[in-house]
């Protein structure tokens, strides 16, 4: 590993965009802006890639703060992870030359985009917590700036509102964390608290104590049953915007936290316990509401919150690298299904409404491929990527339980019915809208056929041990993570689980897709109710937190407006005094010159006397 | 404190001379008690060892600066004290306490002064005294330059206030005002 | 000490002078007599501490007061020109 000055260089390129659109966007104008985004992002890639395969390489600003230096590190993990967002941050960009075309704001939307990408690169790449926490509320910020980008309707600025808010609350465990192991271990380096955590020598309660509130920060930035309430709603912006930070990226940060914590996580029952229990009730939560949305863009928000609730599972079953693998196959099919849907919204001129599209297929053939592939690639069908990620978190649920595996299999069962589900609506049938659907210019296929391929063939670096005894991420990625060793499961055991799993896909694939293009049942209707309004959970924290804060807020507010009128009524009694005194300047000067005379006798006499 | 008659003589007359300037209505008349006030105060200064600073002030004080004053009297028409406009008619009142007082805090103060037993003498206070003290760099040299050079800068700009719509042609015109506006619209 | 007790009551009459009188000439007169009076508390003073350095301040006060009157009569001229008085109750633009 290379002490080297590119490192921070692959940070600076996207900043260097932000800045440059920032300051000159409009004079640099549409496509330039578009394509100069796109390729500093490139550039951060392609350098990235090559450091990578440099073995890695790190980078150290010495007393950045007293005594926390600011490092980053380029190691195994963070690679893959660099890989992912500047390498589908790529694609995304270049889909979203075609996609903002024309908008007003575009300058401004690909400058938040490099912001978005050097932000998430820090947070990535970041060795030290309070450089990962820069990175952290920087995509945040980015988050939030996107997600309100269409400013000037009122529901879109309310929607970045309530994800800054309800991220908040995930980014105070996260300091609350790094206090707790500042104050314990003095140093807040990853690569140093990990020699420390392995030297012993202190409270076990402690250290899990940290480790909880490590995962509270990854369930706010991840979207984790509790705080899952921002996400399906941050599709308010622009579809490239959902792509890229509500699918690909930033919601897996938490994942990616949670995962370069692992020395933290392991071993410590409770916590992996907690971190079980909260990815199944998200990967069954987001999945049920999947079913029941009409909006394209409000569907695949769900269905990326069950895919999160999964690589939460493999996190606390102890299968740090298997999530992370998920992360990366996600990232490509589940960037692909936004942007096909996002395809199908151009075409259709901003249509989101499912029951306004179908037959699809006839009008945007190319992107059918496209979505065909990312519906196959979710719903888990052998041999795409999607598949192969989530068989490996099967497998690892069968060790840590078999119960466990029963519900994860049923909740993969569901991931394969939503999936399904959008494919028909959108592709099949005959079209229900009224516009004249248009394919969609090359600078949108092409990353589009790209992420197609990913989304094909991603899966093969990482095979299950009895095809490929040493498959490619999982000794690539143990490097960074840590070893930690776990008995293999007996090879006809595993053979089971993969013939179950890829038979339950399957089977529910071809199950969905005649199912869907029925007339509906009269349960399901009930049931897709109930769904559509996200079970009703952001009714019950309106009732339970909102409201009587809100009116806490009320009562304190009009206090205040009554200690203020008195602070108001204060200031004006001077103002009238001042202005009593005013009138003795009316311009007479011999007046002034007495008022000289009589403070002159006054300090003399006090001069005097004294 | 023994006081002399004389010296009574020349408080009063100086009490005196001070009234008329502050009271009669006449701004010539007023001038010209100023002047002999002056004298009378020149005439204490050669009684207190400082003859040159007596010259001075008859030569520069009554002579020059009250002259100037006289002079700027007649050039306005303003002999007369009591035209115009009378915001505050009973201020003279508030004033006249307002002087009390004032005399009253010094004369306080003037009692509980004790002067040094024997002084030593001042030999007159010639300028063969003073001069040294003057130009020595150490003691007054600095100032001395400084009040010359704000001499030179009053009389500048004494003539910029009096004549400032002339003095501005002139520097911007300097030769001939009437020749050079013809030539300047040939430029660009 | 006489010429002290002088000194004070000069500068009060200085000072009544100043307040009463409204036309600019004559308030300017007044603050010469004021000036005077410092003038001649310093010679008094010279003479009772032994130190010829009050004299030469004196000379610079007469130095100053020259300048003084120069600007001062000036401006009294000056704005003469432009107003058609020197009454300093119908000056009145230093106010709020």
């Amino acid at each position: 590993m290379q002490e080297t000055v590119l490192l921070p260089l692959i940070v600076a390129l996207p900043l260097l965009g932000f800045v440059l659109l920032g300051l000159w966007g409009r004079r640099i104008g549409e496509p330039a802006a578009g394509w100069l985004a796109s390729f500093l992002v490139l550039g951060s890639f392609l350098l990235g890639f090559w450091l990578l395969l440099q073995g890695g390489a790190k980078w150290t600003l010495a007393e950045w703060l007293p005594g926390i230096p600011f490092s980053l590190r380029l190691d195994n993990l963070s690679g893959v992870m660099l890989m992912v967002v500047s390498g589908v941050g790529f694609l995304i960009h270049l889909w979203a030359i075609g996609y903002m075309h024309g908008d007003a704001g575009y300058s401004r939307f690909f400058s938040y985009f490099n912001l978005f990408i050097a932000a998430m690169l820090v947070l990535v790449l970041g060795d030290s917590l309070p450089v990962v926490f820069i990175g952290w509320e920087g995509v945040g910020l980015a988050s939030y700036l996107l997600i309100g980008f269409w400013y000037t309707e009122r529901v879109n600025a309310d929607s970045a509102r309530k994800a800054f808010i309800v991220n908040r609350i995930g980014d105070l465990g996260f300091l609350l964390a790094m206090g707790l192991l500042w104050s314990m271990f003095g140093t807040l380096s990853i690569s140093e608290l990990v020699e420390k955590v392995e030297a012993g020598g202190y409270s076990f309660t402690t250290l899990s104590l940290a480790g909880f509130f490590l995962l509270i920060g990854a369930i706010g930035k991840s979207a984790q049953v509790p705080l899952m309430v921002w996400l399906p709603d941050a599709m308010a912006g622009p579809t490239p915007v959902s792509a890229l930070i509500h699918a690909a990226t930033m919601v897996t940060a938490g994942v990616y936290l949670l995962v370069r914590h692992a020395f933290i996580l392991h071993g410590d029952a409770f916590l992996a316990g907690s971190i079980v229990a909260l990815g199944l009730l998200t990967a069954f939560y987001g999945a049920l509401c999947s079913l029941g949305q009409w909006d394209i863009k409000r569907i695949v928000a769900y269905t990326t919150l069950s895919q999160l609730g999964f690589m939460f599972v493999a996190v606390g079953v102890g299968a740090y690298w298997v999530a992370i693998f998920h992360i990366v196959t996600h990232a490509f099919f589940k960037a692909l299904m936004f942007m096909t849907s996002g395809s199908v919204i151009h075409a259709l001129g901003g249509e989101q409404d499912v029951r306004q599209m179908g037959g699809m297929r006839k009008h945007l053939p190319i992107t059918h491929r496209h979505g065909l592939v990312a519906a196959l690639a979710s719903g888990g069908l052998p041999p795409l990527a999607g598949f192969w990620s989530k068989d490996a978190i099967l497998a690892y649920t069968f060790e840590y339980g078999p119960w466990l595996w029963a519900l994860m299999l049923l909740a993969s069962a569901l991931a394969a019915l939503y999936s399904i589900r959008w494919y028909v609506l959108v592709f099949l049938g005959e079209y229900r809208g009224k516009a004249h659907p248009h394919e969609s210019p090359p600078v949108m296929l092409w990353p589009n056929h790209i992420l197609m391929g990913g989304a094909l063939g991603v899966g093969f670096i990482g095979l299950p041990y009895v095809i490929d005894y040493k498959n490619f991420l999982e000794p690539f990625l143990s490097k960074a993570i840590g070893e930690f060793p776990h008995e293999k499961l007996p090879v006809w055991t595993e053979w089971t689980l993969i013939i179950v799993s890829a038979l339950v896909a399957i089977g529910v694939l071809l199950w969905g897709f005649r199912f869907f293009q029925q007339p509906l049942p009269q349960w399901y209707a009930r049931f897709q109710q109930a769904a559509l309004n996200g079970f009703y959970v952001d009714m019950l924290y309106n009732t339970l937190l909102v409201n009587p804060l809100k009116a806490l807020a009320e009562l304190l507010f009009s206090a205040d407006r009554g200690l203020l009128g008195g602070f108001a009524g204060l200031g004006s009694l001077m103002g009238g005094l001042g202005g009593l005194l005013a009138r003795l300047e009316a311009g007479a000067l011999r007046l002034y010159l007495l008022g000289f005379l009589l403070a002159l006798v006054l300090l003399l006499l006090w001069g005097v006397l004294r | 404190m023994s006081v002399g008659f004389w010296e009574m003589v020349v408080l009063f007359l100086l009490v005196l001379s001070g009234l008329a300037v502050v009271r009669l209505q006449n701004a010539v008349h007023a001038a010209l008690a100023l002047i002999a006030n002056f004298l009378l105060v020149a005439g204490v200064y050669v009684a207190l060892e400082a003859r040159f600073v007596a010259m001075i002030q008859i030569i520069v004080y009554a002579g020059a600066i009250v002259v100037l004053f006289l002079f700027v009297i007649m050039l306005l028409s303003a002999a007369n004290a009591n035209v115009g406009l009378d915001l505050l008619p009973r201020l003279p009142w508030a004033a006249a306490l307002g002087a009390l007082g004032l005399a009253g805090v010094l004369v306080y103060g003037l009692i509980r002064y004790q002067p040094a037993a024997n002084p030593p003498a001042l030999g007159g206070g010639l300028p063969q005294a003073l001069g040294p003290l003057l130009y020595d760099p150490e003691k007054w040299l600095f100032a001395l330059l400084a009040v010359g050079f704000l001499l030179l800068v009053a009389t500048v700009a004494a003539v910029v206030l009096v004549e400032p719509e002339r003095i501005l042609a002139a520097t911007t015109h300097p030769a001939h005002p009437s020749q050079k506006e013809e030539k300047v619209e040939v430029g660009p | 000490m006489i010429w002290l007790l002088a000194s004070a009551l000069l500068f009060s009459l200085g000072a009544y002078g100043v307040l009463t009188r409204r036309t600019a000439i004559l308030v300017f007169l007044s603050i010469e007599l004021m000036l005077n009076a410092a003038a001649l508390a310093l010679v008094s003073l010279a003479r009772l501490t032994g130190s010829l350095d009050a004299q030469v301040v004196v000379l610079f006060i007469i130095a100053m007061a020259a300048a003084e009157v120069a600007v001062g009569l000036g401006l009294i001229v000056a704005i003469f020109r432009r107003r058609e008085t020197t009454n300093i109750d119908e000056l009145r633009q230093l106010r709020w």
